[in-house]
């Protein structure tokens, strides 16, 4: 437990380090933010309302699904992955620290997010902050494992990066933070709901924490651990 | 001494290309033994194996005691720190970290650069640290002088014997028979996923006859010869040159390196 605990630790440091994750959990996201919060705000006031959702959910899908991937990418991609075979420690334990530090980088870039929208563009704060959390946290784990999955199957750092975007925009642009989804065609409207980025948007407004919007990001969220476990049951017989 | 590692019918294939065809050896306990081998002759496949990194399709692997790897380098994460690895690596082991070991290995002197800062000595250095966290009975050592400048090479050897004395097993993957024959007990000729050759540097010599290679270099251009008798050739080399008036710019002789003599036993066998 102590090494499991330094390992998470040793991982959040080195996120910071690497600056990869430094800029994909926290600079570009609270520029986007202050940027948008400006914009959204003066064009459209009553997007005051849902505004700290909807820069959360662009945040953690920058930080899950851009930030993520290239880390375990470096790790289970090399050489690296041999230092846990070689100390007799589990293989997934990489992925575990890696998945555990990302979640307290993001919880952070959220929490800055929801104290300083009301300050700067008088963004209304969540009624119940308990629920909102729970499902801050609910959007992270599902959001994380999907960006896992990507680290884990592709195995080429320009694939990765281009896959990671297709994954990445349409969450942004199809899930209704941007603008309404009803003001989307049809298909497009459809296509965006596969994206858990919706019903996490959803999930976190005060009105949606509902099993209608629980069910599929818990259905996500189990599917990338099974195929997490089989891509990595996968490195270990080789 | 007694048996330290045992490898019998150790067979390796990639697809359809194999790679190890059923290695049998023994290493003793206490003994420097060596994997020599040209790039993609299985050497490396063959210690991964045998410390347990790669699975093998057939065969045994039995080591006797508790092992340390040295990984090559880029297997750690490039802002991590040295002392940071030695942490985890001896937390991950349970054990109590050994301060006289880094320092005989220079650990603290790089303790505040990044593995991506370090040199590559440095970084051989350090990655035999971590395989001697947990006070191994048997190290394995994969290309361990790779990279490194004359001086890295010359310390690193020290620290191999070192590690020789206090009775540790060491293996060594190389493909540098000059290192191999001065620090190795024994080695084992790693080609085409055959042992070819497993014995003693000596035992190696005898079987094929020491080859030198003599290159000279004249105003008429370079020339090499090969070679048993070093002296009887350079002599009778130096006068024919004397004779005709050609005027020597340089002169360089070369032992027969390990493809060469993997030539000569290919051709040995083929005769």
């Amino acid at each position: 437990m102590n090494g499991f605990l330094f390992g998470i630790a040793l991982q959040w440091k080195l996120d910071i380090r690497s600056k990869s994750l430094l800029v994909t959990c926290y600079i570009v996201p609270l520029i986007f933010f202050l940027l948008m919060g400006g914009i959204f705000t003066s064009v459209m006031p009553e997007m005051r309302s849902t505004l700290i959702q909807s820069m959360i959910v662009m945040s953690i899908s920058m930080g899950a699904f851009i930030g993520l991937p290239p880390s375990l990418l470096q790790t289970y991609g090399s050489d690296i992955k041999k230092v846990y075979k070689a100390n007799g420690v589990p293989l997934y334990l990489g992925l575990v620290t890696m998945f555990l530090s990302a979640f307290v980088h993001l919880m952070i870039s959220c929490v800055i997010i929801l104290l300083l929208a009301p300050i700067l563009f008088e963004a209304t704060l969540p009624v119940q902050l308990p629920f909102f959390f729970f499902a801050l946290a609910i959007y992270i784990i599902v959001s994380l494992s999907i960006g896992s999955v990507l680290g884990l199957i592709v195995k080429n750092q320009a694939k990765l990066t281009m896959i990671a975007q297709l994954v990445f925009l349409p969450s942004i642009m199809l899930s209704g933070i941007m603008f309404p989804v009803g003001l989307l065609p049809d298909f497009l409207e459809t296509i965006g709901r596969i994206f858990p980025a919706s019903q996490g948007y959803r999930l976190m407004l005060d009105n949606g924490f509902c099993l209608e919007n629980l069910w599929y990001l818990i259905l996500v969220f189990c599917v990338a651990v099974i195929v997490c476990g089989i891509l990595l049951n996968k490195q270990k017989s080789k | 001494m007694r048996g330290a590692i045992w490898v019998r019918e150790l067979r390796k294939s990639y697809g359809s290309h194999i790679v190890l065809k059923g290695l049998d050896f023994q290493i003793e306990k206490g003994e420097i033994f060596a994997l020599l081998g040209v790039n993609g002759a299985g050497k490396t496949t063959a210690l991964e194996c045998i410390e347990g990194l790669r699975k093998y399709d057939s065969g045994a692997v039995t080591v006797n005691g508790k092992m340390g790897i040295q990984l090559q380098s880029s297997s750690l994460p490039a802002y991590i720190k040295p002392m940071e690895a030695v942490k985890l690596f001896a937390k991950w082991n349970r054990t109590k970290i050994d301060y006289a070991m880094l320092n005989g290995l220079g650990i603290k002197e790089i303790e505040k650069k990044q593995y991506i800062q370090l040199s590559t000595g440095q970084k051989r250095r350090l990655h035999l640290a971590l395989a001697l966290i947990s006070n191994p009975d048997v190290i394995f050592l994969d290309e361990p002088t790779a990279g490194l400048d004359v001086e890295g090479r010359l310390s690193l050897h020290e620290q191999i014997r070192k590690l020789k004395s206090n009775g540790k097993t060491i293996v060594l993957a190389s493909h540098d028979m000059a290192e191999v024959e001065t620090l190795c007990d024994r080695i084992a000729i790693l080609n085409n996923g055959n042992i070819v050759f497993c014995g003693t540097a000596s035992e190696l010599t005898d079987k094929v006859g020491r080859k030198y290679f003599i290159h000279i270099k004249t105003q008429r251009g370079d020339n090499t010869f090969e070679t048993d008798n070093i002296e009887d050739t350079l002599i009778s080399l130096l006068s024919e040159l004397k004779q005709k008036k050609i005027h020597v710019l340089d002169i360089k002789v070369d032992r027969g390196t390990l493809e060469q003599h993997f030539i000569e036993m290919s051709r040995r066998k083929a005769e």
